[in-house]
């Protein structure tokens, strides 16, 4: 009976795309690591094992300095857009359906649809416009570029997980005499932490290596870590990029890894 | 509510606002391009400060100027991109009052065609695109672009070919005997038969190959003479070659822009960088020559001997500053090269 039901890993050469597909997914980035390491100045010989490029990338204060504010957009950014998705996804879900829902979803979700070159030529334009306009030409418009791009990654997990939540505990509360506010706070809130946990760290993620929106909003001294990585590819790539680069990987498997404890716990 | 969000908005401005104080000046340029010891000691003779703003294409910094808004006042555009910038209207004359050392600009520099008389632009770096030559594999002459374009037996299979359309239809021209820009359809046959036929000797098209070069993994190429030192000095079997019957030549010049914030600053940091010794510092840093006179003794002694900067006068004739084609140009050559990438 069982070896009648359909099951991928009985096809043909299941093992061998899956092994192909995980060596293309993380052998460029173990390649990435390693050479983080090489004392040569080379993407392509080992010239044996040293830290200078990590104590040059420590040094360089124009890295720090891009890194420091990578995070710190990163951090603003998805925080902003968690705080807004959350608002959005209980007024899109805990509601009857209303005239307009599957068009304020697409709303909120356009800029997954929109090629990123598209916003960033529209965003060029228009905050070019409030800068001559306003004289204002700070770190605002970052923020408010990556927040508005950062929504719909945060929203969307919290969308499913209340869309998945078991609408009962909240009856539960209501016939228990909870006001509105009290079964959010001690119901609703806590199961929905795991969905605002993943849409922060998404709107995190995808704050932290946008790249096109970057370039055409930055104004003077404004580059993020990945428009500085993007300027030194003409010119010769040291393992510094690597160690850098290595660094950034740490710092996402570490959110990861809290990510996955945090979830586990609340099961 | 209202007055909370209000003024959370006006912290926000206020941590991250741009202050536009009196000692700023606002440099956009190329990617590791600019030296940080250049920044720092300028900041301590005239307590300016440089923010530097990089960014990685021509059109890329045209694309933002244009638009306005940008909070830049210096950039550092390529001859090929000069008039553009010129004639636009971004850009304004040089403040001879303040650029006291426009003086030391060296004379061959002073007259170029995409600024003549350097009423707008100093220069920043420049470099030249030539062959680089493994002559431990091939000990004919090396200033020829036939190495490429018609390569002898020992170097075929072996030879990389940097994928700049604009340098190799270039050197692909003059070889055939054309003028930069040419729209004579005789030698664009020529130039695309040449290439496409070459191709087929040709082991790859990619950047960032020192190290391939200097492991010997390519016997010969088309490449940047900044690049080719780099790799010469991890293995001397390495030459570059100045292809005799013409190769181009680039120069990125510094120039302030019209909506610049800080103009005064920027005509003083202008300044700055023409002093020898300040020159030679982005020189040192960036591993290209500078067009400054006097620089020379400044500079680290493995550049002031280098023959990828230091050639003899025949060789250095024959390269040529590659105006910006027209569009109708710049089509025909896209299809060629379009041919050849196949």
């Amino acid at each position: 009976m069982a070896s009648r039901e359909f099951n991928v890993r009985t096809l043909p050469g299941f093992g061998a795309v899956a092994i192909f597909t995980l060596v293309m997914l993380y052998l460029p980035i173990v390649i990435l690591v390693v050479f983080s390491f090489n004392e040569a100045q080379s993407q392509s010989s080992w010239g044996g094992f040293s830290l200078k490029w990590y104590v040059a990338a420590f040094n360089n204060s124009q890295v720090i300095d891009v890194s420091v504010r990578s995070l710190w957009l990163a951090l603003v950014a998805a925080g902003i857009s968690t705080v807004l998705a959350t608002l959005a996804a209980l007024a899109t879900t805990r509601v009857g359906r209303f005239p307009g829902q599957t068009m304020i979803y697409a709303l909120i979700n356009q800029p997954l649809m929109v090629p990123e070159i598209v916003t960033g030529i529209a965003l060029l334009i228009f905050v070019a416009f409030l800068k001559v306009q306003t004289g204002y030409a700070g770190m605002g418009y970052m923020v408010a570029a990556h927040t508005a791009f950062c929504i719909p990654f945060a929203y969307l997990p919290i969308r499913a997980r209340l869309e998945t939540m078991d609408l009962t505990l909240e009856r539960a509360a209501a016939d228990l005499y909870a006001t509105p506010v009290q079964a959010f706070t001690y119901v609703t809130l806590p199961l929905l932490v795991p969905g605002i946990v993943a849409g922060f760290m998404l709107g995190f993620v995808v704050s932290l290596d946008t790249v096109v929106i970057t370039e055409f909003v930055k104004s003077a001294g404004q580059d993020t870590l990945p428009t500085y990585m993007l300027g030194q590819l003409r010119r010769s790539v040291t393992p510094e990029m690597n160690a850098i680069a290595t660094l950034f990987l740490a710092l996402s498997l570490v959110v990861v890894s809290l990510f996955f404890l945090i979830t586990r716990k609340r099961g | 509510m209202k007055k909370n969000v209000t003024l959370g908005l006006a912290a926000l401005l206020a941590t991250t606002g741009l202050v536009h104080a009196e000692g700023v000046v606002n440099l956009y340029n190329w990617g590791n391009y600019t030296s940080p010891e250049l920044l720092e000691k300028f900041e301590a003779e005239t307590g300016i400060k440089v923010n530097v703003t990089d960014y990685d294409s021509n059109d890329t910094a045209l694309a933002r100027v244009r638009q306005g808004g940008h909070g830049f006042d210096i950039v550092v555009p390529s001859n090929s991109y000069m008039q553009t910038w010129i004639s636009e209207g971004l850009v304004i004359p040089l403040d001879k009052s303040i650029v006291t050392n426009i003086g030391n600009i060296a004379p061959e520099w002073v007259d170029v065609d995409f600024d003549p008389g350097r009423e707008y632009s100093v220069p920043w770096q420049w470099g030249t695109t030539g062959v680089i030559v493994n002559t431990s594999v091939f000990s004919g002459d090396i200033n020829d672009a036939g190495i490429i374009f018609n390569p002898p037996d020992e170097l075929k299979g072996k030879i990389n070919v940097i994928p700049e359309m604009s340098d190799v239809m270039a050197i692909a021209i003059y070889y055939a005997g054309g003028e930069s820009c040419t729209t004579d359809m005789d030698v664009m046959r020529k130039v695309r038969d040449t290439l496409v036929s070459a191709k087929a000797h040709w082991k790859a098209l990619d950047y960032g190959t020192v190290d391939a070069h200097a492991a010997g993994d390519f016997s010969a190429g088309i490449y940047w003479n900044g690049a080719s030192m780099r790799a010469r000095l991890q293995n001397e079997d390495l030459a570059y070659g100045y292809p005799v019957t013409g190769y181009p030549i680039w120069m990125d010049s510094a120039v302030v822009l019209a909506d610049a914030q800080n103009t005064e600053n920027a005509m003083k940091f202008i300044n700055f960088i023409l002093e020898p010794e300040n020159a030679a510092m982005i020189s040192n840093f960036a591993r290209y020559a500078n067009g400054v006179t006097g620089s020379e003794e400044f500079m680290d002694e493995v550049m002031r001997t280098a023959p990828e900067i230091v050639a003899a006068p025949e060789l250095m004739a024959a390269g040529k500053f590659s105006p910006a084609c027209s569009q109708e140009v710049n089509d025909l050559q896209s299809q060629i090269w379009t041919e050849v990438l196949q």
